[in-house]
């Protein structure tokens, strides 16, 4: 029912806070200034690293529902992963739009653009809100993990039209500076280090918050099913006819959560 | 009647949801995959474009650059074709000589762009202020 020991999650726990703050030092004081864009530039520690947590959390919610989909491999604690996962990179898209939009402003000139890169997040972030409320129709457990996992590997494939989109069209947006396909160091010294620093800070705050997400969704499952045995429990013990309220309990999960 | 009504409530929400989506997607193919034109490219399809909206990109000239009572006057360039652009409104902060610029308006009635915003299209390289060694005092 867990996906860490008690003592891994702790330490993960203190091994994120400590990169968070090393990341705001670095970020805030350590970095130098952008030499066209000022500070604004430092809004690039936060907006890279969320929106690379984002491509990673969906990632791990594809394969973990081919993993599901695979009769072998099948088993709920794939369904659980990926809606975990999902569900923070949704958070995160969202981050990065917001962090995009407030670096945007000072440096473009504009909030918002309608080129291909901002667009295409965009998309990404309906998606995944579609995905996670297909997770929320009352279905059998099996038949909501196939068609979640179904949706899943669909909306994945925007995820690297949303990478590619500054290489493929004309953008606002600009080029990747990390995996810039021409591996040109565009980013060096002590700013590279911080890029790195922060992503490293975010993944393992993703790591952190998927073990959690799980556990919760493990939980929330354990009293579905300890809700319905009482259920079942007390209409046996009971010789009359059920009550409505105990019919709707038993049959509805949604109600109750 | 309680179950049905939550389904239905949820299928109008994903497919609501979809159609923001389509939406979405439909703006991007209608013409802005291509966010912005070249210089070359704009002044060669000038005679098609009429008064229609559209973006150019180039580099700021230096030396061009007039303050005017409603906002701002330079040329823009690609390298190969210049233009002059009339700009209404405050330029954002970071445009100046050699500025990489996005403009967005519509030709006017002379031989000029009228454009009503200004956007910096920055590169995808970060490097710390150089210190100016000409005016840096030396050390030996």
């Amino acid at each position: 029912m867990i996906l860490f020991k008690p003592a891994v999650r702790r330490a993960l726990g203190w091994a994120t806070i400590v990169a968070l703050i090393a990341l705001a030092l670095f970020g805030l004081w350590g970095a130098p200034p952008d030499s066209i864009q000022g500070d604004a530039q430092r809004l690039m520690y936060l907006h890279v690293p969320t929106a690379w947590v984002a491509y990673l959390a969906f990632m791990v919610t594809a394969v973990a529902s081919a993993l599901w989909l695979w009769p072998r491999t099948r088993a709920m604690v794939w369904d659980r992963v990926a809606g975990a996962s999902a569900e923070i990179g949704v958070l995160f898209t969202a981050l990065t739009l917001i962090l995009g939009s407030l670096w945007g402003r000072p440096v473009w000139g504009v909030w918002w653009a309608w080129d291909a890169r901002l667009v295409t997040t965009a998309v990404l972030f309906f998606l995944y809100v579609g995905y996670l409320a297909l997770r929320r129709v009352p279905a059998a457990p099996d038949a909501r993990a196939k068609r979640s996992a179904i949706a899943a590997l669909i909306a994945f494939a925007d995820v690297p039209i949303v990478h590619f989109s500054v290489e493929w069209w004309r953008t606002l947006h600009q080029q990747a500076s990390v995996f810039d396909p021409s591996l040109k160091a565009n980013i060096t010294g002590v700013m590279a280090l911080t890029l790195w620093l922060g992503a490293l800070a975010f993944t393992l705050l993703y790591v952190y918050l998927l073990d959690r997400r799980y556990r919760l969704a493990a939980l929330e499952e354990n009293m579905e099913e300890h809700e319905l045995a009482t259920a079942i429990a007390e209409r046996q013990a009971g010789a009359g006819t059920p009550g409505p309220a105990t019919m709707s309990r038993s049959i509805n999960p949604e109600l109750s959560q | 009647m309680e179950r049905k009504r939550r389904r239905s409530i949820f299928a109008v929400g994903l497919c609501a949801v979809a159609v923001v989506a389509v939406i979405i997607l439909g703006v991007v193919l209608s013409g802005n995959v291509v966010y912005y034109r070249t210089v070359t490219e704009a002044v060669d399809s000038r005679g098609a474009q009429g008064d229609s909206r559209l973006r150019i990109a180039g580099a700021v000239v230096p030396g061009s650059v007039t303050e005017t009572k409603k906002g701002v006057d330079f040329d823009i360039t690609d390298g190969k074709t210049t233009v002059n652009v009339v700009h209404q409104g405050d330029p954002p902060e970071l445009f100046k000589a050699d500025a990489p610029v996005v403009c967005e308006g519509a030709w006017g009635g002379g031989k000029n762009f009228d454009s009503d915003r200004i956007m910096i299209r920055h590169g995808n390289e970060y490097q710390p202020p150089k210190v100016d060694t000409d005016k840096a005092p030396s050390i030996s």
